[in-house]
């Protein structure tokens, strides 16, 4: 295992803008998501670090080296494929042998069968382990994708949204597996997804990509608590933060423009009249859906309510979070 | 809503024929289509097959109608596999199989392994290269025995230009030991491309991701071509050597245009054999147990490579 960092790096696609000057630091056994939408540029900074593309500008430094002119081989990295890329003609025991095979490693057999046999263990797979790869489900070629990176010691793990293509029960089971396996290899990842709990739940730092730029960078409940930016503050929380221009409640800092309101930011009880329009109940919670002066705001309240649709109810911001006309963080 | 096909059809169907079609059962209008089909199929497919294997048996010889056909039984089998110039064909036939085969899987991988790689102007070279495919064999045939012409050909200009040999020295299509390969040399020309385009159809089905997964899993090149090109290749290769392996067995028009068989019978090919056996020696009967033979044996070797392939395949 080793530090990665990324030193200003820009990619692009003919003309679409890929990466625009991304710096990252990714320190020895440290689980680093990137978070964003389709298209931020998450997949790219993997395979930018994989050696599948190159740079036009900018280094990368792998166990303190600048590996830009590197191939993957010369890496040392194992990369988890968002398509599985199994190799179909092979089964899952020798997809799962490819990477140990290789010559630069030179495993032998007995280290090579007891490796594959403790990784299939953990990720449920040991009875496949003859079938050909073409012969699984989705979630089972995702898990022996998995197993093939981690079969292997390299200096960092790549992730690109592994856990997509499983079903909700199996995605958290192996969330908190994939958890402990890097805790107990002290194994350094870099976990891409768009799915905020994976990152909240799994990350040491989270990086959030938008649109090819690195917008935060730090642990979960900073990212969470004190975002940097608009943008920033819509990628985590569930319901998402509501944000209303400052007037309705008065009382900003100046130059601020919006105000954001997650759920906990929000005390009923008492300020500005507002009227329930709907009311979900999710078990573990109950979502207020609430017009304030043709504005909608989504808050959560206690599961013993006995607020009702129509209901009159008053709220005011409690510490809420502010942001200029340009969505950046106003303090 | 507009009308189906279906409810228009039935709406132009004479009420006469209508009742009639509605007392049919669906299995019963199945084999009203299929019927014609069959029948035309056993017309001139399966009825002369097994005329064939009748005549087979008997002396019958078709420019005679008036002899009266003897029943001889095994003897026109025996009399072919006895024979020494049947072996002789036979021989001349294996040739040409296999080294057409070999030059035209080698040659034509290799072709589409460097058309598969992304540079300008490959459609361009796709074309081009598959041109030769689509001439007519008899065509083929004719122009080659002017690049092979001692004198003038191209051929020989070539061969004499990087060996230094005399061009008027040999010639490929009246030397004994030559001949043989001349032919091999025209058809591996000829259907090289169509071993390319199968081979390029393998090699486009190889998705990118996972040569990117094998450059993570730290395999070279060369292993990656090993471990993954090729096994992913071969049913489409295996499928290339069927398809010219049943296609030059019953090679004909090609070679006849270009060497007719000889010098000699050293290029006589099973099929221009048994052509001569039956539409030159008129020897209907015997010809008949020579068409059974080849069937036998081509039937016999598909199906064993068949099977292979679909263990391949099953891999």
């Amino acid at each position: 295992m080793a530090d990665v960092e990324l030193r200003n790096i820009t990619k692009s696609f003919d003309k679409d803008i890929g990466l625009e000057k991304v710096s990252l630091k990714i320190n020895d056994g440290e689980f680093v998501v990137l978070l964003g939408p389709t298209g931020a540029g998450k997949t790219t900074t993997l395979r930018l670090i994989a050696g599948l593309e190159k740079p036009d500008s900018g280094e990368i430094w792998i166990d303190g080296r600048n590996v830009v002119n590197d191939s993957p081989a010369q890496r040392d990295v194992a990369m988890v494929f968002q398509q599985y890329s199994l190799y179909p003609h092979l089964t899952v025991r020798e997809n799962l042998e490819f990477p140990l095979k290789s010559p630069i490693l030179k495993t032998p057999v007995d280290v090579m069968k007891r490796k594959v046999n403790d990784v299939a263990e953990v990720l449920r797979i040991s009875h496949k382990l003859d079938n050909k790869a073409t012969e699984l489900s989705g979630g089972e070629m995702q898990r022996v994708s998995m197993g093939r990176a981690l079969v292997r010691n390299p200096r960092i793990y790549l992730m690109d949204e592994p856990l997509s293509s499983l079903d909700a029960k199996l995605r958290s089971e192996l969330r908190i597996e994939l958890k402990r396996i890097q805790a107990e290899l002290g194994a350094t990842i870099l976990y891409v997804t768009h799915d905020q709990i994976e990152a909240m739940t799994m990350a040491t730092q989270i990086g959030v990509l938008n649109n090819g730029r690195l917008e935060q960078f730090g642990p979960p409940r900073e990212i969470y608590e004190n975002p940097s930016s608009q943008y920033v503050a819509t990628r985590l929380g569930s319901p998402r933060i509501n944000t209303l221009p400052v007037s309705i409640f008065g009382g900003a800092p100046a130059g601020s423009a919006l105000i954001g309101l997650r759920p906990e930011h929000i005390h009923i009880g008492s300020g500005q009249d507002c009227q329930v329009t709907r009311i979900e109940h999710l078990g573990d919670q109950i979502r207020l859906h609430l017009r304030l002066a043709g504005h909608n705001i989504i808050t959560l309240t206690d599961t013993h309510t006995s607020i009702k649709v129509g209901d009159v109810i008053a709220i005011q911001p409690n510490n809420p979070i502010f942001f200029d006309a340009n969505g950046s963080r106003v303090v | 809503m507009p009308k189906s096909a279906i409810e228009r059809a039935a709406e132009v169907t004479p009420p006469a024929v209508a009742r009639r079609i509605k007392g049919l059962s669906d299995r019963a209008i199945a084999w009203i289509f299929v019927t014609p089909t069959i029948v035309i199929l056993l017309a001139i497919n399966i009825f002369p097959l097994i005329w064939t294997i009748w005549l087979s048996f008997t002396n019958f010889r078709v420019n005679r109608p008036n002899n009266a056909v003897e029943f001889i039984g095994l003897r026109n089998y025996e009399r072919i596999l006895t024979d020494p110039d049947t072996w002789m064909t036979m021989q001349a036939t294996a040739h040409f199989l296999f080294w057409t085969i070999f030059f035209q899987v080698l040659i034509g991988f290799a072709l589409a392994y460097l058309i598969n790689k992304k540079f300008k102007g490959n459609d361009m070279w796709t074309t081009i290269i598959v041109l030769p495919m689509m001439l007519s064999p008899a065509v083929v045939g004719n122009f080659w025995t002017f690049l092979y012409q001692p004198q003038i050909g191209f051929f020989n200009y070539v061969v004499s230009f990087f060996t230094g040999v005399d061009p008027t020295s040999f010639s490929m299509i009246g030397d004994v030991s030559l001949a043989p390969w001349s032919i091999v040399i025209v058809d591996t020309w000829m259907w090289t491309p169509f071993v390319m385009l199968i081979c390029l159809a393998g090699l486009r089905s190889i998705p990118d991701n996972i040569y990117e997964a094998a450059e993570c899993d730290r395999a070279s090149k060369w292993r990656q071509f090993w471990t993954i090109t090729i096994p992913m290749v071969l049913p489409f290769l295996m499928l290339a050597i069927l398809f010219r392996g049943i296609e030059n067995f019953k090679m004909f028009d090609l070679v006849v245009q270009l060497t007719g068989g000889g010098p000699g019978s050293t290029t006589e090919l099973t099929s221009i054999n048994l052509k001569r056996e039956a539409f030159e020696k008129w020897r209907t009967g015997f010809a008949s147990a020579y068409a059974v033979i080849l069937f036998v044996t081509v039937f016999g070797l598909a199906s064993i490579y068949v099977k292979a392939l679909n263990r391949v395949k099953a891999r």
